[in-house]
């Protein structure tokens, strides 16, 4: 037998600009792998690019519909960095978005008829105590019984899918609305304010960019960022400090179930509103590939949402121009997680060969 | 089958310690030898030189008069040079059979033969096809040997083999150990267990800081003479002051501190009472593993213990987390330096910031007040003499004595009334070491308290007015410094007791 001795070694010291710059590294590694796929497929690779990056953000509509994919996007990863950062894995903000999204929609429906001002901020806020709710979940079970959170969280989004199904069908549906499973509209109160006229972009957009700074001051200037950053740095540190790690665990939970809930209420009040099945596009799920594209650093997030969203716009233009599956989108964003976590690990460590040696067993 | 195994001259040097000085020793088959010493003592990396792991700057082995090169784990099994970890290296979803067929080239059946005669010979019980995650430690154990066996090793290597053991499964252990040296493998027994080395070796060689200290007949070799050799009997001249504190007032008191772990590798500790006065520094000695972590942590308030009560200035604080503790004047200076009293990846400012109460002022109203963090930081920086002035450094590229004296130096610039520190100069060079040795001292004369928790015993007898030895859990009487000697020391080391 003979065997190749590879050994991988710690680097100590990664400088900053380069660890801000991997990212970029992986989206440019992901123009790559898409251009061999698209050609494989049998199509021009630089032509299919162009129709997946260029084409959807070449007028004014396709930029409002990025930043209408990107506002909950980036919203939802500010919410994740906090947990992230603190080594708790939420994997569960999609279950959070929906449930915030019910929450939210259910006061909607509570209100419907009435118009007022008050409509919209009472809606928002019950969809973000709704993600906090359903997002505390998790927290609770680890700090208390030891559960492990990525299976509890992952978990909670199918009940939370499921419930909404059951009562989109069930005793929400629409009764003017031929069995259809989804609920009234809104009335106009109950709806977030367009921006543009004929444009979908609507004022969702501050509540993240206000969330954005708000995360940003948290994490950098506050004895709580300070607390997340020893954390996750070093659990054993953080308790010899005399961190109070189960109130943090909770902590980090609500802020970041609430963003999810903002963003899934942002979602039905915004674009959509309704409720119906499927309110979001797995906004949840794509948000940890967007927050660790982003070094979980709020600015970061801010153009990693807008690089995810626009493979969610690439994948419907390319449906419609290239007769490929919508799912394509999802290709890419997996290859952008790909990319991402394997130029960090050669960031963070050297492989070393040690040559080739015969192995006598 | 006569095997002879010279290590001549073996040196490794890491940045800023000798692991191994001029290493040279002999081991002869038929025999058990003993390679005794405290951690840091350097017979891990001699260990890890002999299987392969660590490659020596200088020194050669030879095995029967052959000179052999150990560059990687595959030639120390190509020289039938086996070795048992302290930690296993199991997979323990397989099967015990899958564990073993792993890394080896004989086909199935074979190996599955061989597997079975070894059973019966050492009459181990061991099923082949269950995980290995339904076995016990011993017989985790057990499979890591068989794996051995398997090679006709030459050489068998056990690394603190029974730091997981209960005591009939480290007897079981003793007697095949003492079958395999009987058909002629040379054992080299690695511990820092005095009492396993007298019953179960014939030769001990003790190593310390570096260098063998002693080779012996451990017939010729008594518990206390072992626990000497181990730590050092040579008293350093300077010896403190005696403080006046006899008639001060109590400071601290322990009743009833008892704590049970769920993990295997910790030590539970048993009933222990103390208490401590102003100005007075209570050393506790005792070799590594005796539960000097667990006493610590319960100290400073990681670990939360039920019915123990700790009175601090007359106020219970037993159920207090480490911050709270700070809040009525403690201090703490745990053992690991580099991943616990500080984050490398930090920055000195912010890992001063670590040691935060409320007169503090580094967060006011929840917000990080920077300015005032950087002010004390470079308070502490100039008062305890670190050797850098920007507190914007990170902490990774502090010297261990540097960084040593900024932990120090940030748990003594409040000026608390207990400082409880775990082998604060491990690892320091000489320099370091005198003045962290003097800082502790001058505590001391300005009325604070301390405990020192060490297993360097020089260290204790200079620095301490009482010293008591913990051992499995449990500690020895108090007595006064001035009437304890290392003979006395090493007795109670050892388990052993004194009048």
């Amino acid at each position: 037998m003979e065997a190749l001795l590879i050994k991988v070694e710690k680097r100590n010291d990664v400088s900053p600009s380069i660890y801000f710059l991997t990212p970029v590294l992986a989206i440019f590694l992901t123009l790559i792998g898409g251009a061999i796929i698209f050609y494989v497929l049998g199509f021009n690779p630089i032509e299919a690019l162009k129709f997946f990056f260029i084409t959807p953000i070449s007028d004014l509509y396709g930029l409002s519909e990025l930043l209408v994919k990107a506002t909950p996007l980036c919203l939802i990863a500010i919410g994740l960095s906090f947990c992230f950062k603190s080594n708790n894995w939420n994997i569960g903000a999609e279950g959070q978005l929906i449930f915030g999204g019910i929450v939210g929609g259910g006061v909607a429906l509570l209100f419907y008829g009435h118009e007022g001002f008050y409509v919209l901020p009472i809606i928002i806020l019950s969809g973000a105590i709704g993600g906090m709710i359903f997002a505390m979940i998790p927290a609770i079970l680890k700090t208390y019984f030891n559960t492990n959170e990525i299976l509890v969280s992952l978990m909670l989004v199918y009940v939370a899918k499921l419930l909404l199904d059951y009562l989109v069908v069930g005793p929400w549906s629409n009764p003017e609305g031929f069995n259809f499973p989804e609920t009234r509209q809104f009335s106009e109160s109950a709806r977030m304010p367009i921006l543009f006229d004929g444009l979908r972009i609507h004022a969702g957009i501050f509540i993240t960019l206000a969330t954005v700074f708000l995360s940003w001051l948290i994490l950098y200037k506050t004895y709580l960022g300070f607390q997340i950053k020893v954390s996750g740095l070093s659990l054993k540190t953080a308790k010899y400090a005399g961190y109070k790690g189960k109130t943090m665990i909770i902590i980090v939970f609500v802020i970041s179930g609430a963003c999810a809930g903002l963003a899934g209420v942002g979602e039905i009040t915004g674009p959509i509103g309704q409720l119906h099945r499927n309110i979001s596009p797995d906004y949840g799920f794509t948000a940890i590939i967007v927050a660790f594209l982003g070094r979980l650093n709020p600015v970061g997030i801010i153009f990693a949402s807008l690089v995810v969203a626009l493979t969610y716009l690439g994948a419907e233009t390319a449906q419609i121009f290239l007769q490929v599956p919508k799912y394509t989108g999802q290709v890419f964003q997996g290859m952008i997680l790909f990319f991402l976590l394997g130029s960090d690990y050669l960031l963070f460590f050297k492989i070393k060969f040690l040559g080739l040696r015969k192995n006598e067993l | 089958m006569n095997t002879k195994l010279i290590i001549s001259k073996i040196s490794k040097i890491y940045p800023g310690c000798i692991a191994n000085d001029k290493v040279s020793l002999e081991f002869g088959s038929g025999k058990i030898y003993a390679l005794l010493g405290e951690n840091g003592a350097g017979k891990s990396t001699l260990v890890k030189i002999l299987s392969g792991v660590v490659k020596p700057d200088e020194g050669e082995v030879f095995l029967n008069n052959e000179n052999i090169k150990l560059n990687s784990p595959l030639d120390a099994k190509k020289n039938n040079i086996g070795m048992v970890f302290q930690h296993f290296n199991l997979f323990e979803t397989l099967s015990v059979f899958e564990n073993l067929s792993i890394d080896s080239s004989k086909k199935n059946e074979e190996l599955r033969l061989l597997v079975n005669d070894i059973l019966k010979k050492y009459n181990f019980k061991i099923d082949l096809d269950i995980p290995v995650l339904n076995l016990s430690a011993g017989q985790k154990q057990k499979v890591e040997i068989i794996r051995c066996l398997i090679r006709n090793p030459k050489v068998l290597i056990m690394d603190e083999p029974t730091s997981v053991l209960t005591e009939q499964e480290t007897e079981d252990l003793f007697v095949s150990l003492k079958k395999f040296s009987k058909e002629g493998i040379l054992i080299i027994y690695i511990t820092h267990k005095l009492k396993e080395v007298l019953s179960l070796c014939d030769e001990v060689a003790v190593m310390r800081k570096g260098k063998v200290v002693s080779v012996s007949n451990t017939k010729e070799e008594r518990i206390e003479s072992l626990a000497n050799k181990m730590v050092g009997e040579n008293l350093s001249s300077v010896k403190k002051k005696i403080n006046n504190f006899k008639n001060s007032e109590e400071i601290l008191k322990i009743s009833n501190l008892n704590f049970t772990s769920d993990d295997p590798y910790e030590t539970n500790l048993i009933n222990l009472n103390f208490s401590l006065k102003k100005g007075e520094c209570l050393g506790i000695a005792g070799i590594s593993g005796n539960g000097q972590s667990e006493l610590f942590q319960i100290l400073s308030g990681e670990i939360i213990t039920e019915n123990t009560s700790i009175m601090f200035r007359q106020k219970e604080i037993s159920k207090l987390n480490p911050r709270e503790r700070r809040e009525y004047l403690m201090a703490f200076s745990p053992e690991d330096r580099i991943s616990q009293a500080a984050v490398p990846e930090l920055k000195i400012y912010e890992n001063v910031a670590l040691n935060n109460f409320k007169s503090s002022n580094f967060f006011e109203k929840g917000l990080v007040n920077e300015k005032k963090i950087k002010e004390h930081s470079k308070k502490i920086l100039s008062n305890f003499s670190v050797n850098t002035d920007n507190v914007e450094l990170k902490s990774q590229f502090l010297s261990g004595g540097n960084l040593q004296k900024l932990i120090i130096g940030r748990e003594l610039i409040t000026s608390p009334e207990l400082l409880v520190c775990f082998n604060p100069t491990w690892g320091l060079d000489v320099g370091a070491i005198n003045y962290i040795h003097e800082t502790l001292i001058n505590i001391n004369e300005q009325g604070k308290s301390s405990i020192v928790i060490s297993t360097d015993n020089d260290e204790l007898l200079r620095l301490s007015d009482r010293i008591c030895v913990i051992y499995k859990g449990k500690l020895s009487k108090i007595m006064d410094a001035n009437t304890v000697t290392p003979e006395k020391l090493g007795v109670l080391m050892g388990g052993g007791s004194i009048d």
